[in-house]
């Protein structure tokens, strides 16, 4: 079994700035693996751990992602791999599915791919079903549990975790699935295996290796702003704890919140 | 290519009426068909939905493109876009509009891909000028809000966040046209063997006042002494911040931010919350935020429209019994 994991690294918060070009000014902020993305390394790791065979690890991004593909393998993933060309910066959600479709149908033997359910950052949550859609494979989105993956039949059964209800389903091999927050406890790579994997090359494919480019979005960015600051607020003052509360009251009765 | 406006029905959890994220639509939707003298259409995919093509011309729905098949009975991603696809594709619409929920950015996500236009998700608004549809979309926790032009490609695809638009009003005996639809032949990959309520769910996203805690509280055996009861004094439902789900003391059903729920209600309190920016990035949108910490200089401060300081232990209590008597009177 052949599990791709695709993993994208994230600032911790969104304390972001504007660049004057519309990029996202992350300076200063800790990069860490999208939280969700870390719960698809894990979920991965256990089922490889049951089946056998490779997890590769999968980002398209920048040279620096290299830390956070680092830490995927530290957990225990089996091979890595980066996209990266210049070009691939002003690819749109769409467009970076399509190219990591290509690197999948290029690694050939891929049973399964999972991702978080979205990246904190951009949030779009339309990678998943948009590399399903490229590689013309099932999607299994917003997964709380993973049932049964058979190898020998080729099949899959999950629980997608909905807002308020939980679908069982099932499908054939290969899908992309993506997965929620909670489905299982990732594991603290080791000092070890930390170490170990110091100084692993990481394979790296270029849009040329892909045969794909990056040519337009189908939407594009025009503006990009803070958002509108919130009204001034005001402290509601009083003698004590009672009096505070009957002028907060007043307040929300007032302007007619309860 | 039309210049239709398409809206995507769901139907209310309860009850036979379309769901308020459709009546939300169907508003917007509305708007900008009059505003470029475009005709409104419902999409109504699913087994046994007809009457939902009527509930839509209630709200405002010029026509209805019905695909109404034993095979659409659940949601799966293969037949409610090859349905959608197949039918943009033969009356080309200039817009698609659905919600943002998870199973709608499932939707959205695929039809765009499949037919290869651009996506604008979780939007906030949109606008059509001329030839030009743009959106407008929050990223990174609210903290940088998009605006994205659509290229040439049509349909522009859009899920839109709940309460961003007034709902349309309902015009009884207001009709529309039908349009019946065959299902294409499509493979339908995945099988839905069961759906099950989801035991505790909340729905914070449709709750329209949030009483959230937060480490202030001390433990768990005060969060639930404390938050509930002012919850349910307000008519509202309860949240949390991730310090107290990750802690254990609420499931994460509950958790506000930028990795639990994004909501915007009514009115927020956030009780005993310091407002880290993953938090601020899943409230602070609501329309009135009430902030309750023995912090004066929390953060959650700068975003309250009411600043409370003081010790959530002793106020809760008596927060709950005046909003209770006030209640009484």
């Amino acid at each position: 079994m052949h599990i791709v994991v695709c993993m994208k690294q994230v600032p911790r918060d969104n304390s972001v700035k504007i660049n004057a070009d519309l990029s996202i000014n992350a300076e200063g902020i800790e990069q860490i693996m999208n939280l969700f993305d870390e719960y698809a390394v894990e979920e991965a790791l256990q089922w490889n751990e049951k089946l056998g065979g490779k997890v590769t690890v999968l980002s398209l991004g920048p040279d620096e992602w290299k830390d956070q593909i680092r830490r995927a393998l530290a957990m225990g993933a089996t091979d890595s791999l980066l996209l990266n060309d210049p070009s691939f910066a002003k690819l749109d959600v769409l467009g970076a599915a399509k190219a990591v479709a290509a690197a999948i149908k290029k690694l050939g033997d891929v049973d399964l791919v999972i991702a978080g359910r979205n990246s904190t950052d951009d949030e779009s949550g339309a990678f998943g079903p948009a590399l399903a859609r490229a590689l013309g494979w099932a999607q299994l989105t917003y997964v709380g549990k993973f049932l049964d993956i058979s190898d020998s039949a080729k099949k899959i059964v999950v629980e997608r975790h909905l807002e308020e209800q939980i679908e069982t389903v099932e499908a054939g091999l290969p899908v992309v699935a993506t997965v929620v927050k909670d489905i299982n406890e990732p594991r603290y790579p080791s000092l070890l295996r930390i170490k170990k994997v110091a100084k692993v090359e990481i394979p790296t494919w270029g849009a040329a290796d892909l045969g794909v480019s990056a040519d337009g979005t189908a939407a594009s960015i025009t503006a990009r702003v803070p958002p509108p600051p919130r009204p001034k607020g005001e402290l509601v003052e009083g003698a004590d704890g009672a009096e505070k509360v009957r002028k907060l009251v007043d307040k929300l009765m007032e302007n007619q919140v309860i | 290519m039309s210049n239709e406006i398409w809206v995507l029905i769901e139907k209310a959890r309860q009850g036979e009426n379309i769901a308020a994220i459709s009546r939300e639509l169907l508003g917007k939707g509305r708007q900008l068909a009059d505003a470029s003298g475009a005709p409104l259409a419902a999409l109504v995919l699913g087994a046994g939905v007809g009457a939902l093509a009527e509930r839509a011309f209630a709200y405002g729905a010029d026509k209805a493109y019905v695909v109404d098949d034993p095979a659409l009975a659940q949601y799966t991603t293969d037949g409610f876009v090859g349905a959608a696809a197949a039918l943009a594709q033969k009356y080309q619409p200039q817009l698609v509009l659905t919600g943002a929920s998870f199973q709608m950015r499932d939707f959205s996500g695929a039809l765009a891909a499949e037919l290869g236009v651009g996506l604008a998700a979780d939007a906030t608004n949109l606008a059509i000028d001329g030839d030009q549809i743009s959106a407008t979309r929050p990223s990174h926790g609210g903290n940088v809000v998009n605006t994205l032009v659509f290229g040439a490609a049509r349909p522009a695809v859009v899920s839109v966040r709940k309460q961003s638009f007034a709902e349309a009003a309902e015009q009884a005996g207001r009709t529309g046209e039908v349009l019946s639809e065959p299902l294409p032949a499509v493979a339908i990959r995945t099988k839905v063997t069961n759906v099950a309520p989801k035991q505790g769910a909340v729905n914070l996203a449709d709750a329209s006042i949030i009483v959230s805690g937060g480490r202030g509280l001390g433990n768990a055996e005060n969060y639930f002494k404390l938050i509930p009861p002012l919850a349910e004094s307000v008519g509202g439902a309860y949240g949390a911040s991730r310090a107290v789900v990750d802690a254990g003391w609420v499931p994460y059903e509950h958790q506000v931010g930028q990795t639990g729920k994004t909501v915007s209600p009514k009115l927020y309190v956030a009780c005993g919350i310091s407002g880290a920016i993953q938090h601020l990035a899943g409230m602070r949108t609501s329309r009135t935020i009430v902030a309750i910490n023995k912090d004066p200089e929390a953060p959650i401060f700068r975003v309250a429209s009411y600043g409370v300081v003081g010790d959530v232990n002793e106020l809760l209590p008596l927060l709950t019994n005046e909003i209770k008597k006030r209640a009484s009177h």
